[in-house]
């Protein structure tokens, strides 16, 4: 069975274990070091997950080996039960599994429009004939994918939309990141992965940020996996929270039961922290993990 | 809205007077120039009245067709450019700011192609606008002069401001006719009573005085409803507030937001497209009438030929044949190394491979080869056609094999990878000599047939079409495939293939296309280069044929399609023309070059210029790109690049992390 689009995703799905993606067993050696251990995770439909965890605990990596940048040394990934291994990151798109990244990589000499048009790279059909030729069905679909990079950059406020012909680079730390999850829609995911996206981003612009997450899984019926490390945002939107430390997933959770996971504590705060001062530290505003 | 608009827009009549001076003088100078001193009576002579035409000028019937649209397009373009122009003009830039750069610009080179031949005396007025555009920063920089930022003449136009635009451009077209007309009557009634015009002459000329005004009144309208078409208009005035007016208002503030938010370079090139304009020389309407005459002059250029250069081997028909195999493997390349950022060092064999395609069909070789009996040689001439594209299809052949086992590759790696191709191919062509016939090369390669036309080497307007006809189609394919998703998909995998295998481009296939597409018009190039030479030796193929692509390339602007066209056109001109030419020059006695020689020649004794050739060649490359590191015309993308490199700093990301540490491994990897 094959991964729903977006406008389609809010009809009950009907994955065979329940989960929309499933990580078992991921291990990811690099040389002699483990980067990632095996790690088990589910994920449901409409679900919100975070995955957080100190530097270097191997967040990006997790991602990095299910959109297929990376390939598992060993374990499975299994999108509705279909298995994602040795599929290159383009087939992983198209199977429904879209990204942002932790440093913006929008291309950037490119406009804003142009990024979202290539992000809706595997849903234009034309052919060389139909491109040269601008055959009619052609120059229809590029007028709806026009139409569609327009509609999605106006999910987040007009402005974009009034910015669409410029090129990214003059675009602000906060606009340009909508623009990454605008491009990453384009593809029509059912499963959308964003990392760290209040990174470097000011007080407001987090708020903000959180806001258009829970809509991106209430208005377009998405699953999302994020890394975060502002804890008071990962706790305020997570349904569940996965946490990974030297590669290995420590514990996992309601957001309450992993604010209070000693192993948590300890891989954040060091051992001589008490489970006390880490509540308060949790509790605490755009609180950033220790570096 | 109108308070939008500063008085000097709602021009009274004295301001359309000035604007009408301004443009009519700025045009009608160069324009004169071009027909009295020049070529221009000369051919419209030959038209009107062939007897009386000069000695070395065409007299067939078709030649005189082709000159009569020639000129009746020139004219007419460059009354409705005067038209668009008075309509156009905001009013904010001098007079004479305005006649000193149609001086330098457009009568400068007038005079010294006139006087020191087309493609040196160009080389003359680059030379002589750098000092200009130096000097004048200078002048500016010493009186703290800062050009007016483009954006107070942006002004909202109600259906009055439109008249008046309206209005201005008519009394331009007119006025610049009438005034044309009048010249041109008085100077012939100078060569009337000098007698070197012929009595018959002189009804055409009454007729043409009376005719130009009236061509002037509409091809004037015509200019108003194309500037007009370029205004940012307000369809409802103040007093209109139904809800269509807000609608409409709304609208507008966004586009003037939209204008506002902007950077101030991105403002003025916004503003360059709009009317009224402060540089209505610049804006793209006008543009518009400048490739019209390009494309005139392009398309008519095989009978202008002797009205500029004479006849025989006085012609540059042949030189421009030539140039124009250069323009589309500089196009064919762009797609590699422009736009999908893979460079290639040896793009040459995909020509060799086009021209042996057509070297071995179109001649006996093959079917000496194969041990059959020899084609016809009036059908193989027609089969030019169908291996034209043959020819092409091979090429991309190769240039996917190429491309398959540098996938893995980038950058410095994949330059030694396709450097390495471009040596082998033609070694192979020169090994394989039971095929090839190895060193000696094919030779009797059939030129093209076509119904009617001669093809021999002795004329070589064939060729010429042929070539501008090709050059046509790969300028369309070129932009037909920039604009596409696969356009899209080659940018994004040139600016991260990360991110644009994140986003769904598959990374294996659009490089193949890319190496397959640039191959392709090499072939095509190849195929016409075989056919035109008569012959494919392995000698045409070596590596700095590659390097002379990519210079081609880099100079005009890299993934620029205009630029890479210009670019190829200098390169060839300065490497072919201008430096193979300094040594006839310089045995010309009467020429300044002659002096030049004689003076080195007392210093290093047996000083030719073709021992320094090279050298020149490599000085005026590393100028340019001193002068323009983003190509001479550079695409939007490209020039912002280089405007901001020095504002980002570079980023690190988990995948640029140092070898060694956790998280190193080759980058997106694709099998």
């Amino acid at each position: 069975m094959s991964v729903k689009p977006v406008e389609l995703a809010g009809e009950p799905a009907e994955p065979v274990s329940g989960a929309l993606l499933e990580l078992s067993g991921v291990t990811k050696y690099f040389g002699g070091l483990a980067a990632v251990q095996d790690v088990d995770l589910v994920i449901k439909p409409k679900e919100i997950v975070s995955v957080i965890g100190p530097n270097g605990a191997g967040k990006t990596t997790v991602f990095n080996l299910i959109t297929g940048i990376y390939r598992p040394t060993s374990g499975d990934v299994r999108l509705d039960g279909r298995s994602l291994l040795g599929l290159n990151p383009d087939q992983v798109v198209k199977r429904g599994i879209t990204r942002t990244f932790q440093n913006i990589r929008l291309f950037n000499n490119m406009t804003v429009m142009e990024n979202v048009l290539v992000g809706q790279h595997t849903q234009l059909k034309a052919n060389l004939f139909g491109l040269l030729f601008h055959t009619p069905a052609v120059v229809h679909e590029e007028a709806d994918a026009r139409q569609r990079a327009v509609e999605l950059l106006s999910f987040f406020g007009p402005e974009l939309v009034a910015r669409q012909e410029e090129y990214v680079v003059n675009l602000s730390y906060a606009e340009k990141r909508r623009v990454e999850i605008a491009r990453a829609l384009g593809a029509k995911p059912a499963l959308l992965l964003l990392d760290e996206p209040t990174a470097g981003m000011n007080e407001v612009e987090t708020l903000e940020a959180v806001k258009y997450v829970r809509r991106l899984r209430d208005e377009l019926n998405l699953t999302i996996l994020l890394i975060e490390h502002k804890l008071a945002v990962t706790m305020g939107i997570s349904d569940r929270i996965a946490v990974l430390d030297y590669g290995r997933k420590i514990a996992e959770g309601l957001p309450e039961e992993v604010r209070s996971n000693e192993k948590v504590i300890e891989a954040y705060l060091g051992k001589s922290a008490t489970a006390t001062a880490s509540q308060n530290e949790a509790s605490t505003s755009d609180q950033k993990a220790i570096e | 809205m109108s308070t939008l608009m500063t008085n000097r827009m709602l021009l009274p009549a004295r301001d359309t007077r000035a604007l009408l001076v301004k443009w009519i003088v700025a045009l009608l100078v160069p324009v004169a120039v071009f027909t009295f001193v020049w070529s221009g009576e000369e051919i419209v002579n030959a038209v009107i009245s062939p007897g009386t035409a000069g000695p070395n000028l065409p007299t067939d019937p078709v030649s005189l067709i082709q000159s009569a649209i020639f000129i009746a397009l020139f004219y007419l373009a460059v009354i409705v450019l005067a038209g668009y122009l008075v309509a156009a003009d905001s009013g904010r830039r001098g007079m004479l700011s305005l006649w000193l750069d149609v001086l330098i610009f457009a009568l400068l080179p007038l005079f010294l192609v006139m006087n020191i031949g087309l493609i040196i005396g160009l080389a003359a007025c680059v030379v002589i606008w750098a000092v200009y555009f130096f000097a004048r920063n200078f002048v500016r920089k010493a009186r703290h002069y800062t050009p007016p930022l483009a954006l107070p003449s942006l002004g909202l136009l109600d259906a009055e401001q439109r008249a008046i635009l309206m209005g201005r451009a008519i009394a331009g077209g007119f006025w610049f006719a009438t005034a044309f007309a009048i010249v041109w009557l008085i100077a012939d009634l100078v060569y009337f009573f000098t007698g070197s015009l012929p009595p018959q002459l002189l009804i055409w000329v009454v007729i043409r005085t009376l005719l130009l005004p009236v061509a002037g009144y509409f091809l004037g309208r015509l200019a108003g409803v194309l500037a007009l078409r370029r205004t940012l208009s307000a369809h409802a005035n103040g007093n209109g507030n139904g809800g269509d007016a807000t609608n409409e208002s709304t609208r507008r503030i966004s586009k003037r937001q939209q204008l506002q938010v902007l950077s101030a370079t991105r403002v003025r090139e916004e503003a360059k497209d709009l009317v009224p304009n402060d540089l209505p020389l610049r804006s793209s309407g006008a543009q518009r009438f400048y490739l019209i005459l390009l494309v005139a002059f392009v398309l008519f250029y095989p009978i202008l030929d002797p009205f500029l250069f004479g006849f025989g081997t006085d012609g540059r028909l042949a030189s421009f044949g030539d140039a124009g195999r250069y323009v589309i493997l500089a196009l064919g390349l762009n797609i590699v190394v422009g736009f999908a950022g893979l460079l290639d060092l040896g793009y040459v064999a995909f020509f060799a491979i086009g021209c042996y395609v057509w070297g071995m069909i179109g001649s006996t070789q093959l079917t000496n080869v194969l041990n059959v009996a020899p084609i016809d040689p009036h059908i193989l001439s027609w089969l030019f056609w169908p291996m034209l594209l043959g020819a092409a299809l091979v090429a991309a052949f190769f240039g996917v094999i190429l491309g398959a086992p540098t996938l893995r590759l980038r950058g410095d790696y994949l330059a030694i990878v396709t450097l390495g191709f471009g040596e082998i191919v033609p070694i192979v062509l020169l090994e394989l000599d039971k095929y090839t016939n190895g060193t000696n090369g094919i030779v009797g390669v059939q030129s093209p047939a076509f119904f009617g036309i001669d093809w021999s080497i002795i004329t070589p307007a064939p060729y010429y079409y042929l070539i501008l006809a090709l050059i046509a189609l790969s300028i369309f394919a070129n932009i037909r495939l920039r604009d596409s998703r696969l356009g899209r998909a080659w940018i994004a995998i040139r600016e991260d293939e990360i991110a644009a295998a994140s986003s769904g481009v598959n990374l294996v296939n659009t490089k193949l296309f890319a190496f397959g597409a640039g191959a392709f018009f090499s072939g095509v190039a190849g195929a016409y280069y075989a056919a035109k030479l008569g012959g494919a030796s392995p000698d045409n193929f070596s590596f700095n044929d590659s390097v002379i692509y990519l210079a081609m390339v880099v100079i005009g602007g890299i993934g620029s399609i205009p630029g890479v066209i210009v670019g190829a056109l200098v390169v060839y001109s300065i490497n072919e023309l201008i430096l193979a030419q300094l040594d006839t020059l310089a045995s010309d006695p009467t020429n300044f070059m002659f002096f030049v020689r004689s003076a080195i020649v007392h210093v290093i004794p047996g000083f030719t210029f073709g021992n320094i050739r090279n050298l020149l060649f490599g000085i005026v490359l590393v100028v340019i790109m001193i002068f323009r590191p983003e190509g001479l015309i550079p695409s939007a993308r490209r020039r912002r690049e280089l405007r901001a490199s020095t504002e980002e700093a570079p980023e690190m990301g988990s995948l640029d992390v140092m070898p060694g540490t956790p998280g190193f491994e080759t980058e997106v990897r694709v099998e």
